[in-house]
């Protein structure tokens, strides 16, 4: 499903190289909930973004659904990334200037989509994250939690295969927290593969299977203990 | 491109960057238009042929001091010396250069009297030579015979009985068939009856900004004057080697009068239309830069709207559009702020000509003129955009887990 071996990233900036990445080698199978945890720096959302095709890496081979992605060029990435990927950002990164169906639309019209069905699918997914009522309303009307339903919406009109989530609830409160994991573990449970990036050890442990990354390097916490890292009984059981 | 209505939606949230530039669109749109329309009325007077060989032609005043001059005997020998001098072609005396700024002028009328309209007409006083020295075209009718050339003593307010008009005046007399001008007898000084003989083609008056540059009239006389001016046509090619000779044969002939102020008939276009020109370029430079700052206000707005979008590129780019499906967003955002300025530009251009029509008796507008205005700002506004659209679409995708 998703394969990743060896990968290696390196940001060259005019003076410095980051090695956000190395030799990071990860499988993740079909139906997978999987937790990524790890220090600030340690190449979480590089990872994220090299397995969602927002970015390239150095060296390393990547299999996305059986396909090897670094032979793609741009239009084929975007295509990938529309059909088979769902992302939710930290900070929701709805489109300020269009109210939640349109928001819910982008994605749907870079599809290809008619008109009808975009309708039965925005109307659908909004109602399904429990927004239907407020379809017409500027994403800055919404709370916090509200628009990160939103924004898991439109993730999903797309039916994409993938969903994949930079510590989707990093601004939320504990409570808003809890109800959109909820939501992401029913999403779970219907057939979506789901990588979450997140701080939150609690959330990660509700994750069918938890990886860490440090240094740019994985380690399965189910089977690896790391002594760097305070690792609560309940995620080694 | 299916994403015209979220387009238009997030335009319409941010309408006043867009509206401003709109609207200056609108006046680049309603000046370049109207600045070209009056550019274009100018050059058209320019392109106006003045009927002359003016290629060939000069003329210089013969202005005399001496008392015991007799200026019918020295006309006659300057005119014989001047006509058989080898590379001459012809050579008059008279009393006003075309588009010079300075003559005479009279009114015709079909009726005598004191209380029948009369057209307008610039009258140069020549001899038979005339047609022949200022290569005008004989359209019908006759020239001068040699007798029909008077000797015009200074003041007096007699007319000769004959003329040779232009086809201009022709038809402002007789505006249903101008051909029928030949032969008729008008009136000048409004009582006294002159025939006309003769219709040339063209002969311009000495003033180019007057709307009745294209009548003129040709009198039989040759004239009693201390300062009189001799056109000359020379062969082509030989005008400026045989100018400062033929001066110089002049004020050798007769010591009782000085040759001076040799000037050709192209410098006198010239310097007639030297206004025109000026203003042309002015207009030129009005236009040029005021597009070039409304290319720049789109530059401007389209890189600020990019800036400040930036992590909803990413996001745009995350959720599958495409490098060219974001250039695109940014051209089709481009064409509706430019359409909505072309709207109202090319309002304002029509309303302004219709202004400048009925306050300066300007003739309208070419529709076509607005046609090529509107493409042109199109072109400008898609040069324009061109630069930060493609900038947008090379805003990553990453952009949108890297910033918060
Ligand atoms: N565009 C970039 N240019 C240079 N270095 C970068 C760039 N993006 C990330 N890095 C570096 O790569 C390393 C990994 O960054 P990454 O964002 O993946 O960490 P992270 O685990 O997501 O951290 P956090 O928990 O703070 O979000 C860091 O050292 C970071 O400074
Ligand atoms: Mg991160």
């Amino acid at each position: 499903m998703l394969s990743m071996t060896n990968i290696s990233k390196v940001f060259q900036t005019d003076e410095i190289q980051t090695h956000a990445l190395r030799d990071f080698s990860l499988q993740v199978n079909e139906g997978d909930f999987v937790s990524v945890t790890g220090p600030s720096g340690s190449g979480k959302t590089t990872f994220l973004n090299i397995a969602g095709l927002l970015e390239t890496f150095t060296s390393g081979s990547f299999l996305l659904d059986d396909i090897n992605v670094s032979g793609l060029n741009d239009k084929q990435r975007s295509r990938f990334r529309n059909e088979k990927i769902g992302f939710i950002f930290q900070s929701f990164n709805l489109i300020p200037d269009l109210n939640l169906f349109d928001n819910v639309d982008v994605p749907l019209r870079y599809l290809g989509l008619k008109g009808k069905e975009r309708k039965e699918r925005i109307e659908h997914h909004l109602d399904m994250v429990g927004l239907a009522s407020r379809m017409k309303h500027l994403p800055s009307q919404l709370s916090g939690g509200q628009q990160q339903r939103v924004a898991i919406a439109r993730a999903l009109a797309t039916h994409p295969r993938f969903l994949l989530a930079d510590e989707p609830t990093g601004n939320l409160d504990t409570h808003m927290a809890q109800s959109v994991m909820s939501l992401l573990e029913d999403i779970n449970t219907k057939g979506t593969t789901i990588i979450m990036v997140t701080h939150d050890n609690e959330l990660a442990k509700r994750a069918s299977r938890k990886i860490q990354i440090k240094d740019g390097r994985v380690s399965e916490l189910d089977k690896v203990i790391d002594h760097d890292i305070d690792v609560s009984p309940q995620a080694i059981a | 491109m299916n994403e015209i209505a979220l387009i238009f939606r997030a335009l319409l949230r941010n309408k006043v960057g867009a509206i401003l530039i709109s609207l200056q669109i609108a006046l680049t749109l309603t000046i370049m238009v109207n600045a070209v329309f009056m550019m274009q009325e100018r050059h058209a007077q320019m392109q106006r042929p003045s009927g002359l060989d003016e290629a060939n032609l000069f003329y210089l005043s013969n202005t005399i001091f001496a008392t015991d001059y007799n200026q019918e005997v020295a006309l006659r020998d300057d005119l014989e010396l001047l006509r058989n001098t080898p590379g001459v072609v012809d050579a008059i005396q008279i009393n006003a250069i075309p588009l010079s700024g300075g003559g005479w002028s009279m009114g015709l009328q079909t009726e005598p009297g004191e209380n029948q309209s009369s057209a307008g007409v610039a009258v140069y006083m020549v001899d038979d030579h005339a047609i022949h020295t200022l290569g005008l075209e004989l359209l019908s009718g006759e020239n001068f015979a040699e007798t029909d050339i008077q000797w015009r003593e200074s003041g007096t307010t007699r007319w000769p009985a004959k003329t040779i008009v232009t086809q201009a005046m022709a038809k402002e007399l007789y505006p249903d068939d101008w051909q029928s001008a030949l032969g008729k007898t008008v009136y000048i000084s409004q009582t006294q009856p002159i025939q006309i003989i003769g219709i040339v083609r063209a002969l311009q008056a000495p003033w180019n900004g007057w709307n009745g540059v294209e009548r003129s009239m040709l009198v039989p006389y040759q004239m009693e004057t201390s300062n009189s001016r001799y056109m000359i046509r020379t062969e082509p090619g030989r005008r400026d080697e045989l100018m400062p000779i033929i001066e110089k044969a002049l004020a050798q002939s007769n010591k009782g009068r000085i040759i001076r102020g040799l000037r050709t008939m192209e410098e006198t276009r010239e310097r007639s239309y030297r206004g025109h020109n000026a203003v042309n370029k002015i207009l030129t430079t009005v236009v040029f830069t005021l597009t070039l700052i409304t290319g720049f206000g789109i530059v401007g707005l389209a890189m600020f709207s990019i800036n400040r979008r930036t992590k909803q590129i990413g996001t745009r780019r995350a959720l599958g559009a495409s490098r060219s499906q974001i250039m695109g967003y940014f051209l089709i955002e481009n064409l509706m702020i430019t359409t909505l300025g072309v709207v109202i530009g090319s309002a304002g251009a029509i309303g302004l000509n219709i202004w400048l029509v009925n306050t300066f008796t300007l003739s309208p507008i070419n529709p076509v003129l607005v046609v090529i205005g509107i493409a042109c700002i199109y072109l400008v506004g898609l040069l324009a955009v061109l630069y930060p659209a493609r900038k947008a679409a090379n805003i990553s995708p990453a952009i949108a887990t890297r910033t918060a």
